[in-house]
C-alpha cells in the first residue's frame, strides 16, 4: 500500500518547503516516486479545491481514509487566549485540525524548529508552542505522553529550514521499517548527534584559538561573533546546504537553529563571554580544562593560520 | 449584502505562502464586491523590539521562506544607513547576485509550479490546449515542473556559495557582507549563470535572451510567436497561448496603481547601466493614472481602520508606526490582521509589473497602455522578468574582485533611524528601524503582499487585488478559478504580511 502523506502548514514562514525544493540526489520528485508516496495534499503544490480538500480532511478524521504520514510545518499558534483564531483553517482554529489530524497518524513528523518546539513563532506574541515541545519543555501542543497510531512520538526535524536530505532520510527509514534512534528530544541522532561545528573548514583556526573579532576574515566565530556550531546540532557541516557550503564556511555564524531555545534572548552575533572565554562552552566540555588546552593552543598556532593563509 | 439578488462565497486560496480567504459578493454570475482576509497573525514586529540592534539581520529572512535574501537587504540597508557605512562594491556585487538569484527562482517557480497549475484546472478539461498543459504542469510529473524544480535549485547555488545557504542565511551585514569568497567560488557562480541561461533560453523563453529582447511592443510579440515553432513551444509561448485562450487578459484590472522601491544598487565602477537611474539598476517610481511621480519613502503610510489593530485616524508613516493587535468577538467592521499601506493615500499594486512600467520598458508600456493592466500581463512580466536579470548577473559576476574588500568594518551601531527598501521578487519590500542603545527600539517592515493584498484604507478605498476582483466573471462559484488567477498574477504571499488575520465569518 502507497504510503499516504499529508502536509500542513501552520504558524511558520514556509520555509522548510521552500528548502526542501532545493533536495537534489535525490530531488523531490526522485524522492516522491522512489518512496512511492501517495501526496494527498501540500499546500504550495495540491491543486485540490477547498471542497476536496474538506472532503479530504473529513476522510483522514473519520479513518474512512487512512493518514500515514502527517507533517507539520510550522508552530502551532494558541492565541489569543487559547482560542488558535490567529491561525485558522475554513473558519475554525487550524490548531484543531492538527489535533484531530495528529490522532489518526500513523507517523508524525515536526518539519523545521517551528513545528518541533516552537521556534522563531514561540518568540512572537501569538502563544505558538511545538508538537510536543514547547522549547525545551517537553509537552508543547500534544502533550508529552502522545503517541500516534503506530506508537511513535512526534519525531523532531529542526533546523530553520531544516535541511531537505533530514526530511527524505527520515522518510526512507521510516519506509523500509527503521525506527531511527531518536535523542533526548525525538530528533534522529542519525542527523542530530553531531554538531554544526564537525566538519567547518573553520575547525583549524579553533584549534589553535585564532579567533574573529570582525566579519570578513577567515578565522574562527566562537569565541566572540556568536557561533553556536560547537553547540548546536545539526548535520549543516556533513551535507552542506543547496549542495554548497553553510553559514560557518561562507563568515556567518551558526545561530544555532536546530535547538529548542532558538531564537535565543541574547543578541545575535555576539557571543555572551567572561573575560574573553565564551559563558557557553562546546556541547560537553569542562571549562578548567578547556581554558588550559586554549592557552596553550594559541601558542602552538603557526603562522599559515596566524596570517589566515589557507583559502578556505 | 442584503439584496436577495446578491451571494458572497468564500473563496481560500492555495498554493500561496501563508493562508489567505477572499470573501467575494457576486451577482449574475461576476464579483460585486470583495475582502481580502489573511487569516493568520505573527506579530513579528514586536517581536523584534529590545533585542540587539542586528537581530533583524537573523529574524527578518524568517519572515518568508521564499523571500528572505531581500528581507536580509532591507535590514541591512536599514542598518547601513543608521550606520553611514559605505560598502565596497564587492558588497554591493555580492548582495545584488544573490538577490537576483532569488528572484529569478521565485518568478519561475512562482510561474511553473504555482500560476500554471490553475490551467489543469477541471473547468478547462475540454479545451484543446489541456492535455498539453498536463503534460508540461502536472504536480511532481510534468515536464516543464521538473526542468524548473531541478534549475531553480541550481541558481540558488549562487547564494550558498556567496552567502552560506538558501533559505535563511545572514552574509549581508551593515557595511558589505560576512562572507569572503574566494576565486573559485565566483568562477562556479559564472558557470552556474551560464547553465541557467542556457536552460532559461531553451525551455522558458525558445530564444535567446537577446532575441527576446527585440520584443518592444505587442506588435512585435505577435511576430515573434509567429516566427518560430520554438517560440511557441516554448513555456512562455504555451503561457500566451493558453491565457488567450481562457480570456485571460480579461481579469484583474484593477486601480492603475503601481508603485516600485527600485532596486540593485549600481556598484562604483560598473559597466552596468540602470535602465533609468545612475543608482540603481531598476529605478524606484509610482504610477497613478498613466503619470509618473518621483518616489519619496515620506509619503508611504500604513492605515488600519479596516484591519484588526488599535485605531488611530488616518495613516501613519512606519517610523511612527503601530502595531497593536485588537481583536473583539464582536467586530464587523476589521476583517484583515494586515495593515492597509498607501503612497500619498493611495493603494498602489506591486511587482515585476510595475517594475516593469515605472522603469518604462517598451513592451510592458505597450501593453498596458492598450489594454490596462490585467493578470495576463502581470505573469507575463514576471515569466520575463529573468532576461532582465540574467545577462547583468552575467556581467557582475565578472566585476567580483577576490582580492579588493567585501566589507568595511562598523564597529558599534549607533543611535539612529534608518530605512531599507528594494524590491523583492514579488514587489516592493521596506524595513523601517530605530536603534536605541544597542537594540531595536522600533522596526516595522511592509512586504509587497501588504500592498497587493491590502484591505480598505481609513477612505474605505479597497487594496489593489480587492479592486482587481471586482467584475471577475464566476461561472461555477463551486470552483471559481477566475479568481484564483487573478490573485495569483499577484504573487500573493501570505507569510510576509507580517501581521495577519484572524477570520471572521462575515
Amino acid at each position: 500500500m502507497r504510503p499516504q502523506l499529508y502536509w500542513l502548514q501552520a504558524g511558520g514562514c514556509g520555509g522548510d518547503t521552500m528548502s526542501m525544493l532545493n533536495a537534489d540526489s535525490p530531488n523531490i520528485v526522485e524522492a516522491k516516486s522512489s518512496l512511492d508516496l501517495d501526496v494527498l495534499y501540500h499546500p504550495s503544490f495540491s491543486a485540490l479545491t477547498l471542497a476536496d480538500q474538506l472532503r479530504l480532511v473529513d476522510d483522514l478524521i473519520s479513518g474512512s481514509r487512512r493518514l500515514d504520514i502527517l507533517c507539520v510545518e510550522g508552530a502551532v499558534i494558541r492565541g489569543p487566549d487559547n482560542s488558535g483564531m490567529f491561525d485558522t483553517f475554513d473558519g475554525r482554529a487550524k490548531k484543531d485540525l492538527i489535533r484531530r489530524l495528529a490522532e489518526k497518524a500513523g507517523l508524525i513528523l515536526a518539519i523545521g524548529t517551528c513545528a518541533a518546539f516552537g521556534g522563531v513563532s514561540r518568540a512572537c506574541e501569538v502563544d505558538a508552542v511545538g508538537l510536543q515541545f514547547s522549547g525545551k519543555e517537553p509537552g508543547g501542543f500534544l502533550g508529552e505522553n502522545f503517541r500516534t497510531r503506530d506508537n511513535l512520538p512526534v519525531i523532531n526535524l529542526p533546523g530553520c529550514p531544516v535541511h531537505p536530505m533530514v526530511i527524505i532520510g527520515t522518510l526512507s527509514a521510516f519506509s523500509v521499517g527503521n525506527h531511527l534512534e531518536l535523542n533526548e528530544r525525538n530528533a534522529p541522532l542519525e542527523y542530530y548527534n553531531m554538531l554544526v561545528h564537525q566538519g567547518c573548514t573553520r575547525n583549524e583556526y579553533h584549534e589553535y584559538q585564532i579567533e574573529e573579532t570582525d566579519f570578513g576574515q577567515k578565522g574562527c566565530l566562537f569565541f566572540h561573533m556568536g557561533c553556536q556550531g560547537p553547540l548546536a546540532h545539526g548535520p549543516c557541516n556533513k551535507f552542506l546546504w543547496n549542495n554548497r557550503s553553510c553559514k560557518t564556511r561562507s563568515g556567518v555564524p551558526c545561530f544555532g537553529c536546530t535547538e529548542p531555545d532558538f531564537p535565543q534572548d541574547t543578541p545575535f552575533f555576539e557571543t555572551p563571554n567572561i573575560v574573553g572565554l565564551p559563558i557557553n562552552l562546546p556541547d560537553g566540555v569542562d571549562r578548567p580544562h578547556y581554558l588550559a588546552y586554549k592557552g596553550m593552543a594559541a601558542a602552538a598556532a603557526p603562522e599559515r593560520l596566524k596570517h589566515r593563509m589557507p583559502k578556505v | 449584502m442584503s439584496e436577495n439578488s446578491k451571494k458572497t462565497i468564500q473563496v481560500p486560496i492555495n498554493r500561496v505562502e501563508g493562508d489567505l480567504v477572499l470573501n467575494i459578493e457576486y451577482e449574475d454570475g461576476v464579483v460585486t464586491n470583495a475582502w481580502s482576509r489573511g487569516i493568520m497573525y505573527r506579530g513579528f514586529e514586536n517581536m523584534l523590539k529590545g533585542r540587539g540592534a542586528r537581530d533583524g539581520l537573523v529574524l527578518t529572512p524568517r519572515v518568508c521562506g521564499i523571500c528572505g535574501t531581500a528581507h536580509l537587504l532591507a535590514a541591512a540597508k536599514a542598518l547601513d544607513m543608521i550606520c553611514a557605512a559605505p560598502l565596497p562594491a564587492n558588497a554591493v556585487l555580492v548582495r545584488n547576485l544573490t538577490l537576483m538569484a532569488e528572484h529569478v527562482q521565485s518568478d519561475l517557480r512562482h510561474g511553473v509550479l504555482m500560476f500554471m497549475q490553475d490551467f489543469l484546472n477541471p473547468s478547462y478539461a475540454d479545451l484543446p490546449l489541456y492535455r498539453e498543459a498536463v503534460e508540461r504542469y502536472e504536480t511532481f510529473k510534468g515536464r516543464s515542473v521538473i526542468g524548473t524544480i531541478r534549475m531553480t535549485k541550481k541558481i540558488l547555488e549562487i547564494v550558498a556559495i556567496l552567502g552560506g545557504q538558501w533559505p535563511n542565511s545572514s552574509f549581508m551585514v551593515p557595511g558589505g557582507v560576512a562572507s569572503v569568497p574566494t576565486f573559485n567560488d565566483i568562477v562556479s557562480c559564472k558557470y552556474i549563470i551560464g547553465l541557467f541561461i542556457t536552460w532559461y533560453e531553451e525551455q522558458i523563453l525558445g530564444c535567446s535572451i537577446t532575441r527576446w529582447q527585440e520584443v518592444e511592443s505587442e506588435q512585435d510579440l505577435q511576430e515573434w510567436m509567429n516566427e518560430k515553432e520554438s517560440h511557441r513551444n516554448s513555456d512562455l509561448g504555451f503561457y500566451i497561448r493558453f491565457a488567450h485562450l481562457i480570456g485571460l487578459g480579461n481579469l484583474g484590472r484593477g486601480h492603475g496603481n503601481f508603485l516600485s522601491f527600485g532596486q540593485l544598487d549600481l556598484p562604483d565602477g560598473t559597466a552596468v547601466r540602470g535602465r533609468s537611474s545612475a543608482y540603481r539598476l531598476f529605478a524606484p517610481g509610482f504610477i497613478s493614472g498613466g503619470a509618473s511621480v518621483a518616489f519619496d519613502q515620506n509619503a508611504i503610510s500604513e492605515h488600519v481602520a479596516y484591519s484588526h489593530f488599535e485605531d488611530y485616524p488616518g495613516g501613519r508613516h512606519p517610523y511612527e508606526g503601530l502595531t497593536r493587535p485588537s481583536v473583539s468577538p464582536y467586530e464587523i467592521i476589521k476583517y484583515s490582521f494586515c495593515k492597509a499601506p498607501r503612497y500619498t493615500n493611495l493603494p498602489a499594486e506591486t511587482g515585476p509589473l510595475a517594475q516593469m512600467l515605472t522603469n518604462a520598458q517598451s513592451l510592458f508600456r505597450d501593453l498596458v497602455g492598450r489594454s490596462g493592466p490585467n493578470a495576463y500581463i502581470r505573469e507575463l512580466a514576471r515569466l520575463v522578468r529573468p532576461a532582465e536579470l540574467l545577462p547583468v548577473m552575467k556581467a557582475w559576476a565578472e566585476e567580483i574582485d577576490p582580492a579588493a574588500p567585501f566589507y568595511t568594518p562598523v564597529p558599534e551601531i549607533p543611535d539612529g533611524r534608518g530605512h531599507g527598501l528594494t524590491d523583492a521578487s514579488r514587489g516592493a519590500l521596506g524595513h523601517w528601524l530605530e536603534v536605541r542603545n544597542q537594540e531595536i527600539f522600533h522596526y516595522q517592515i511592509i512586504t509587497p503582499t501588504a500592498w497587493n493584498g491590502s484591505p480598505r484604507d481609513h477612505n474605505g478605498v479597497r487594496g489593489p487585488w480587492e479592486e482587481a476582483l471586482i467584475g471577475t466573471p464566476v461561472p461555477d462559484p463551486e470552483n471559481p478559478v477566475e479568481i484564483g488567477h487573478v490573485i495569483r498574477s499577484f504573487d500573493a504571499c501570505q507569510v510576509c504580511s507580517v501581521h495577519l488575520v484572524r477570520n471572521h465569518k462575515r
